[in-house]
């Protein structure tokens, strides 16, 4: 059997469309099927700067920059504890843990040429780096659901779902980027739920908030806030989506999320109530779009790798959405994952050893995103303090800016893990009571 | 600095900032800061500052402890010590 082309892509979002972009661009043929017809909603609508050197390598950031999505300078925490109007009389809202805030271009990045990145409406975002992929001369089919991926023979053959038939679709190799479908994940049986992680998100978009009605300085808008909420292991995002446009989402344990299954309405403003101010600014605007809820979304892969086969973006690995790492590692998978592809197309050898350094490379970043998630869990509050340490606040914004990529043991995370071992070490330790529930910090992900 | 001025350049602080120069309550060595909630959890973290920035001790989130802050002697002796440990 011939293959029709050399790379099958399975799904179209970021990771998926990074990687034909990639590809088209290095000369290969490229196929990718997206299940659905875009524009469609997605969740995941904050950027990292580290999506900026892939946005530009591709060269798709004078169309994103162009779309005029909302730029977004830095992250900003709020807590019960924080009051509107910062009347401390010295250094403004920093000093203890009710606020906190980080500017993205307080701390050069590789790469990265420019102070903001965005937050965005995905429907719009996909879109573009979809069609972005097309141009570059990938082909590309919407509406098209891969169902499985036969490997028995010697090359992978998609089976594409056309009204009742599959159509088999043989390529060279495949790269699975189904995101939370995961795909060959299932296929293969290598899927993992997290051991630990087990939140669940339920979010919508609202039209008119008041966006400054949380924050220390209106200046600060536009930044993605993460407001914690006074009950365990849940906060809310707030992320402009337009000017007018705002997505707030409520993120907690599933098991406060599953008692509430006969009214999620009701769990929605139940939670927000929680902090006064937020629940007004909310009552205030118009809610646009219906809830939706998102959970089971904590897993890994035994394999992210296999002979004539890679799995990137959502489709390896996802955590939790508390650092927007989403379409961040989506995007740098893709990077990652096509620098081996392209060499073992002209090796001509795609077997599992070829993509050895992607599969390590994307494992030690997945582990640090993975680590960072569960002590700052476990700190909860505490974090903010930790962001505001002049000592340890640029080793933070590395995390937070989604460096990850390179060789270095991140230097936030040492010191994170002692002050956490220090607090939970000492009964009498007066910051006991802010440690959140989630207890991973002395577990290491299995894959 | 002796243990006594540390001691009185906290009192000042805790009088000035967090007491909002309450006027009925003065704060002796022994006065039990913890147990009448004039320090909490929260506003530590503004007095740890304090420390460090007026009197250049930073003290080790291990120290961070209820026995360390319990009065003003105790978190006087705290930072007296930490101070000569640096010198």
């Amino acid at each position: 059997m011939e293959a029709e082309f050399d790379i099958g892509i399975i799904g179209g979002g970021p990771a998926g469309s990074t990687a034909a972009s990639y590809l088209a661009k290095a000369g290969l043929r490229v196929v990718l099927f997206e299940a659905e017809n875009m524009p469609r909603e997605h969740v995941g609508e904050s950027l990292v700067p580290a999506t900026t050197p892939v946005l530009v390598e591709i060269g798709a950031m004078r169309k994103v920059e162009a779309a005029g999505f909302p730029k977004k300078f830095g992250a900003a925490w709020t807590t019960a504890e924080s009051r509107r109007i910062e009347n401390l009389g010295y250094g403004g809202a920093g000093h203890d843990f009710r606020s906190a805030q980080v500017l993205f271009n307080e701390r050069a990045q590789d790469g990265v040429d420019r102070d903001y990145t965005f937050h965005v409406d995905r429907g719009r975002f996909d879109l573009l780096l979809l069609k972005h992929a097309e141009e570059l001369g990938a082909t590309v089919y919407q509406g098209v659901r891969v169902r499985r991926v036969d490997f028995s023979g010697e090359i992978p053959v998609l089976k594409a779902r056309i009204g009742s038939r599959d159509v088999d679709v043989p390529v060279r190799m495949v790269v699975d980027a189904s995101g939370r479908r995961t795909m060959l994940g299932n296929q293969l049986k290598v899927k993992e739920a997290d051991p630990v992680f087990n939140q669940y998100a339920i979010h919508a978009w609202f039209e008119g908030l008041d966006r400054t009605a949380l924050c220390a300085d209106a200046k600060q808008a536009d930044y993605i806030f993460i407001h914690f909420l006074p009950l365990v292991d849940t906060w809310v995002w707030q992320i402009p989506i337009t000017d007018t446009v705002t997505s707030v989402g409520v993120v907690t344990q599933k098991k406060r999320f599953a008692a509430s299954k006969d009214d999620r309405d009701k769990f929605f403003w139940d939670s927000v109530a929680s902090r006064p101010e937020l629940l007004s600014a909310l009552r205030d605007c118009e809610q646009v779009r219906p809830f939706k809820s998102e959970g089971d979304y904590s897993y890994g892969m035994r394999q992210v790798s296999g002979d004539n086969f890679v799995l990137i973006g959502d489709a390896a690995r996802f955590v939790d959405p508390i650092f927007s790492s989403g379409v961040s590692v989506a995007l740098n998978s893709a990077r990652l994952a096509c620098a081996d592809i392209v060499e073992a197309a002209e090796a001509g050898d795609f077997g599992e050893q070829a993509f050895a350094r992607y599969t390590t490379r994307l494992r030690r970043a997945v582990a640090n995103w993975y680590e960072f998630i569960s002590i700052y869990y476990r700190l909860n509050i505490l974090f903010t303090a930790f962001v505001q340490d002049p000592r340890y606040r640029l080793d933070v914004l590395k995390l937070l800016q989604g460096d990850v990529y390179d060789e270095e043991e991140p230097r936030a995370l040492t010191a994170m893990r002692e002050i956490l071992k220090a607090v939970e070490a000492d009964p009498d330790h007066l910051w006991r009571p802010y440690l959140g529930e989630l207890k991973a910090s002395t577990a290491k992900p299995a894959f | 600095m002796t243990n006594e001025e540390i001691g009185e350049r906290i009192a000042g602080y805790l009088h000035g900032e967090l007491l909002d120069g309450e006027r009925d309550l003065r704060i002796e060595p022994e006065t039990p800061l913890l147990e009448w909630g004039v320090l909490n959890s929260m506003n530590t973290m503004r007095l740890l500052n304090f420390i460090r920035e007026d009197l250049g001790v930073t003290v080790p989130p291990a120290m961070i402890a209820g026995r360390h802050f319990r009065n003003l002697a105790a978190i006087s002796d705290l930072v007296s010590s930490l101070s000569a440990a640096e010198s």
